[in-house]
């Protein structure tokens, strides 16, 4: 229990510090800024206690909003997101999966796991921009805001795990 | 009963859930209210000193372009004071001796940028100096280019200030020539344009006008410079201009910033703001005695330090004093020797 606790403390400051000294410095066309923070939350496996994953995806964003003055913004969203979790894992999971497996490339295949995280993406940065933004007046670059950076940090995550976590050479038997 | 808490068990996580978001929306909405929610935020000293080193490290980045401009300002200083030196000797050649001091009108506490964010609706700036150096909320901020923005609130040794590039932010703006005045708004997008806005229609204005503080708030003196004039169009009402202002104040690079601190009188706040709303009178007494205080501490450390340099001149001069006595007593016992020297 508790490695697992630690691994998931390293990976919560290992995002903050990244997302906080770089990803924060990201404004690709002026709009578009990634939270990385989002990748807390998309790894959790299956049957997690739903009251960890929530507790996790507020601390991380709690502390994101006090690094970046975005006060209860990242907050809000991460903690959302981590309630829709668990709901997306169980749409998306194989009928073969195990009852604990964890999200990735192997267990869920390529498009599908590209589909729930870009999915968690969307709901993060629609809800953090919306709050950010706080009135419909120029809705189009909210939009735009909203779109731009969901797909991008999608791109991002999947090239983290792609190096954190290399594809194994699935074998096929007859 | 039993099944209440049975329902509460199962379903505990969608508890927690809306306490966590309710938690999340308090705080979101109380960071308007300043001086409650400055520990989560940047102008928390854990942040802000983290902050300072990363900035003290990439402050390296834009050295260079800083010190041209410097260099440019600095300049065009020295022109400016041997220009006005030159006109206060025309004046008063005869019946002014020495060359007084220029009355200097506001005081300024230089301090540094420690983080800023441009792409959001809401930016904000974080400097290095607070409350224990004399910063108060609301008080102006400029950089050597012209205005950056306004404290929005502050911690001992940080203060958070909402720049121009605010949607929130509105500083009232006047036309140098002509005198219209209106008030400056940001709309998001592009980090160096604002928008003039309630300027009659029946001004004259052109391409290049200077936009410039007015002087009607009590957080900037009249005449500071905060852009350029790079477009007309016409407000949504018909009834005034919208201008399109390139501001002078590079927020991108942006670095050493002064806080204007005493151009703040609150005495007319408060005023002021009875006026609107007699119920917020305590907040202004608090921040009125809180300035006092200041206030009473730096008369005091002027005052000791006046009387450290009356000493250093006392025991200057009596150095002096015995030293030409010591030289006269000496020249008396052996006047050939001066003799010998001349």
């Amino acid at each position: 229990m508790s490695s697992v606790f630690f691994t998931r403390l390293s990976r919560l400051f290992i995002l903050l510090f990244f997302q906080v000294l770089v990803f924060n410095n990201i404004h690709l066309f002026g709009y578009v800024t990634p939270l990385v923070i989002g990748y807390m939350i998309v790894c959790f496996h299956r049957n997690t206690s739903r009251v960890g994953i929530l507790l996790w995806g507020f601390s991380i964003g709690l502390l994101f909003d006090i690094f970046s003055n975005t006060a209860g913004m990242a907050s809000a969203s991460c903690t959302l997101i981590a309630m829709f979790q668990p709901v997306l894992l169980n749409m998306f999971a194989p009928r073969d999966a195990a009852e604990d497996f964890t999200p990735t490339f192997d267990t869920l295949g390529f498009w599908n796991y590209f589909l729930y995280i870009l999915l968690l993406m969307f709901a993060l940065h629609g809800v953090f921009y919306l709050l950010d933004a706080f009135t419909l007046v120029d809705w189009q670059l909210t939009l735009i805001s909203i779109f731009g950076s969901s797909i991008f940090t999608t791109l991002i995550i999947i090239f983290i795990e792609l190096l954190v976590r290399p594809r194994k050479k699935t074998k096929h038997y007859a | 009963m039993r099944a209440l808490i049975d329902l509460i068990i199962k379903n505990k996580h969608w508890f927690l859930f809306i306490l966590l978001e309710v938690i999340s929306l308090v705080f979101l909405f109380s960071y308007n209210g300043y001086q409650k929610s400055v520990y989560f935020t940047t102008a928390n000293d854990v942040v802000g000193s983290t902050y300072n080193v990363i900035s003290g490290i990439t402050s390296y980045l834009h050295l260079q372009e800083n010190n041209r401009k410097l260099e440019a300002k600095n300049e065009q200083l020295r022109k400016q004071v041997y220009a006005m030196r030159q006109q206060l000797e025309a004046i008063g050649r005869d019946s002014i001796k020495s060359l007084p001091e220029l009355p200097q009108i506001y005081h300024t506490i230089p301090a540094q940028v420690v983080n800023i964010t441009l792409h959001k609706a809401n930016n904000l700036i974080t400097i290095n100096k607070g409350e224990a150096d004399g910063i108060l909320p609301e008080m102006g901020v400029i950089c050597s280019q012209g205005i950056v923005g306004i404290v929005y609130m502050t911690s001992r040794h940080y203060s958070i200030v909402m720049p121009l590039l605010n949607v929130n932010s509105k500083v009232s703006c006047r036309l140098r020539d002509s005198e219209y005045f209106g008030s400056l708004i940001w709309q998001r997008g592009y980090v160096n344009i604002a928008y003039a806005t309630s300027i009659p229609r029946h001004a004259k204005v052109k391409k290049g006008d200077i936009v410039e503080s007015n002087g009607y708030s009590d957080i900037f003196p009249p005449g500071l410079p905060i852009g350029r004039v790079v477009g007309l169009d016409d407000s949504t009402d018909g009834m005034s201009y919208l201008l399109k202002v390139r501001l002078f104040a590079n927020f991108s690079t942006l670095r050493e910033v002064s806080v204007i601190t005493d151009y703040h009188s609150p005495e007319r706040r408060m005023l002021e703001e009875q006026a609107e709303d007699p119920t917020k009178q305590d907040s202004i007494l608090i921040q009125q005695e809180k300035k006092k205080a200041f206030e009473e501490e730096k008369r005091k450390a002027a005052e000791e330090k006046e009387k450290a340099e009356q000493e250093i001149i006392k025991a200057e001069l009596e150095r002096k004093y015995s030293e030409t006595m010591a030289a006269q007593t000496a020249g008396n016992e052996h006047p050939e020797k001066t003799d010998t020297v001349r």
